[in-house]
């Protein structure tokens, strides 16, 4: 008898806890609109990635609890490669306890304003006065049938990294700021080296589709988001041509390998490298600490994106990085003191002096990055630095998720050989058309 | 009053036997529970999403067959059904014979049978991450081995080698990979099949003057018909829930695939969770369902004809 009662009652346990996990367990918080003077503590959970090898996190942490006693931040690191797919997820239902999530891209950035998991910022924004305009136009390319659901903190823009030792090496005079496409791939040829053994790739291009495609975006007169993309062939072309003279690595070796760009780039057999400018930071502090080989990759330099003919030199791609409220969070308010003085000009000079670039470039922040110690001294990689036009990598627009997801899709397909260019292209266009429609 | 005492002792029957009832059911219960709460509530639900438009926030809408009627134009549907079922056809009859070959070589009294057997089983157990890699190192297109063997003494022209990775290619790397890995495993099963044979069949085959071969064919195949059911309809449906073999081989870093690589469960995956249409990849997984279910339905009427 007793064996049936302890029976049952395992049972009932088992059921109970069962149920219990799908109750909402988010504890009420006590709410408060300090503006970092109240006395009352509050607690904000922070998603970010890759804190061990990403400074300004910690920066940018303690700078803020330093001048808001009573609030503590708590990150929570969900990692780099699919960031936005492991966030949305953790916002989805009612469950969440974040209180201010970072945004790492655009197409993930819509995804979370259609599922209404961060909250429009524009009544927080008059009501305190934030001066858009202090974002050079970046701000306007997220704004969501006339509504903000983030404040960027970091902009980042394309350059092209170069080895100086690579070029002395060649006895070829380093590239400029007003390089052509063309220039820049006969400058790569120029380098090549394929003899066995001795191999310098002219060039290199990370896996993503962002190193080719966006290249054709640079005119000015086309984005992604067009619904035609017969303009990408012209660079898939060079790079398709570039990878079978050997110019640079092939994307099969690559993606099998998961070779990464700063493996590459650190190597020193490769000459030019065309990312962005968060590799500026990574590039000075791993020299610093030895982890890159010095003698290999230590003399390095900048110069701007190539352009295309007949467009002003120095326009190049950019990709905003931002914080939102969470529509779950119990602090609305404090969250919103916390995205306002990050994307503000005190977390610009947090960030700044790190080497990484705040949403707010003056031309301070310019001259505390370029003045840093392991920063190229030579004038053409300062200036460098000064950017006409900034495209965004992806402006928002709708089902940019979707097409987002096509685009990458078939650059995989084009770059393996598997598709025709012209096949390809065609296939996006149809494949995009279907959404468009 | 004879009455009475009757009644009364078929209730007391009664809730006795109830109370077994419940003790049986409280065994059942821990399972069944997190059945319950992991896989068929779930299934349920999924089963209804398929007929509705949902993010995982905003309130669910009613789409009615619409999620089904776009399956159908749909390229990438159509890419990662095709290299799903490439896979299957290439993968369930060639694991099935090598780990029968492997189980029969096995099963004979050899020397080192013990340090064979568990080499053999070694990819079944052996982390997948671990092993992919060592396997794109072995097939790496300009650096590894196989290519290497391929170019120095085959000849092969260097723009001629074989992409294991991309294109046609990537399903056979596929294919040869699980059979590889999964052998080991069904080879196990077979073993044990094989040791449940009398040896008084063989010996009475070989009076009737059977040799090597007609021991298998009159011998061996036929008793371990149940065990090969089993053994064919667990890999099938294994292959059809083919995702982690896929990802590794084929999605380099960003595990992102083409669509010669796509299988039916990375794309119900990315739908849901990239693309955040559970509506539509419920519909997905249901077309999965539904193909299974034929598949392993026809399976068992052809085990049940056979059987009388």
């Amino acid at each position: 008898m007793k064996k049936k009662i302890l029976s049952l009652l395992l049972v009932a346990t088992m059921a109970v806890t069962a149920l219990a996990g799908c109750g909402n367990t988010s504890e009420p918080t006590n709410s408060s609109a300090s503006n970092g003077g109240g006395a009352e503590p509050i607690t904000l959970k922070w998603a970010i990635w890759d804190e061990s090898t990403t400074q300004y996190w910690g920066d940018i942490k303690a700078a803020y609890e330093a001048s808001h006693q009573n609030v503590k931040i708590e990150m929570v690191d969900l990692g780099s490669t699919d960031y936005m797919t492991v966030l949305a997820t953790e916002l989805s239902g009612t469950g969440s306890d974040f209180d201010v999530v970072t945004v790492k891209d655009v197409p993930g950035y819509a995804t979370l304003v259609q599922k209404n998991s961060i909250l429009p910022l524009n009544d927080y924004i008059s009501k305190d006065g934030v001066d858009l305009s202090q974002y050079a136009g970046a701000t306007d390319q997220v704004t969501v049938d006339g509504k903000l659901y983030e404040l960027p903190f970091r902009n980042d823009f394309w350059v092209v990294f170069y080895n100086k030792d690579v070029f002395d090496a060649a006895g070829v005079a380093y590239p400029t700021n007003d390089m052509t496409w063309s220039q820049y791939d006969a400058l790569a040829r120029k380098l090549t080296n394929t003899t066995f053994g001795e191999q310098v790739y002219g060039c290199h291009y990370h896996t993503w589709r962002s190193t080719v495609q966006l290249c054709s975006v640079l005119d000015g007169k086309h984005t992604i988001l067009d619904g035609n993309y017969d303009f990408m062939k012209s660079t898939y072309e060079m790079v398709l041509n570039q990878e079978r003279d050997g110019v640079c690595r092939s994307y099969s070796d690559l993606k099998t390998e998961g070779l990464h760009y700063s493996a590459a780039f650190s190597a020193g057999d490769t000459a030019m490298l065309n990312m962005g400018s968060w590799f500026i930071a990574t590039l000075i502090s791993n020299i610093k600490s030895g982890e890159y080989d010095a003698s290999l990759c230590g003399n390095w330099g900048i110069v701007k994106y190539p352009h295309a003919d007949g467009v002003e030199p120095g326009s190049t791609l950019g990709t905003i990085t931002g914080l939102a409220v969470t529509a779950a969070s119990d602090t609305p308010d404090a969250s919103w003191d916390f995205v306002k003085w990050v994307s503000g000009p005190e977390g610009a000079k947090v960030m700044a002096s790190s080497g990484n670039f705040p949403a707010i470039m003056t031309a301070e922040v310019k001259n505390t990055i370029a003045s840093m110690d392991g920063f190229p001294k030579d004038a053409n990689s300062k200036e460098a630095l000064n950017v006409s036009n900034l495209y965004l990598e992806v402006p928002y627009g709708k089902n940019v998720s979707e097409i987002n997801s096509i685009l990458d899709t078939y650059h995989g397909a084009i770059m393996s050989g598997e598709m025709s260019i012209d096949d390809g292209i065609k296939a996006i266009n149809s494949e995009v058309g279907k959404l468009v429609k | 009053m004879g009455e009475s005492v009757s009644t009364s002792e078929k209730r007391k029957i009664l809730s006795r036997q109830t109370k077994r009832n419940l003790v049986a059911y409280s065994f059942i219960a821990p399972n069944f529970i997190g059945f319950c709460v992991f896989t068929l509530i779930p299934m349920a639900f999924a089963f209804a999403l398929g007929f509705m438009k949902w993010d995982g926030s905003n309130p669910v809408q009613f789409e009615g067959l619409g999620n089904f009627t776009r399956i159908f134009q749909d390229t990438f549907f159509k890419a990662a059904l095709r290299n799903t079922i490439i896979y299957c056809l290439g993968t369930v009859p060639l694991t099935m014979i090598a780990s029968l070959a492997l189980a029969i070589l096995l099963n004979q009294k050899i020397i080192g049978r013990g340090i064979f057997r568990t080499l053999a089983f070694f990819p079944y157990i052996a982390s997948l991450v671990a092993i992919t890699s060592v396997w794109k190192m072995l097939f790496h297109p300009t650096k590894g081995p196989i290519n290497n063997i391929l170019f120095n003494v085959f000849g092969v022209e260097q723009k001629n080698l074989p992409q294991w990775f991309s294109g046609g290619l990537v399903l056979l790397s596929m294919i040869l990979f699980s059979v590889w890995k999964y052998m080991g495993y069904y080879m196990v099963i077979y073993l044990a099949g094989l040791q449940g044979i009398s040896a008084e069949l063989y010996e009475a085959a070989a009076l009737d003057g059977a040799d090597a071969w007609g021991k298998f064919r009159y011998v061996t195949w036929p008793q371990l018909r149940a065990t090969t059911f089993f053994v064919v309809v667990m890999l099938t449906i294994n292959c059809f829930k083919i995702y982690d073999v896929a990802v590794m081989l084929a999605g380099g870093g960003s595990g992102e695939l083409t669509p010669s690589s796509t299988v039916l469960v990375y794309y119900i995956y990315q739908k849901a969770f990239v693309d955040w249409d559970l509506g539509y990849s419920s519909a997905v997984s249901m077309v999965l369902f539904v193909l299974v279910l034929i598949v392993t339905v026809v399976q068992f009427t052809i085990e049940a004809k056979q059987d009388r």
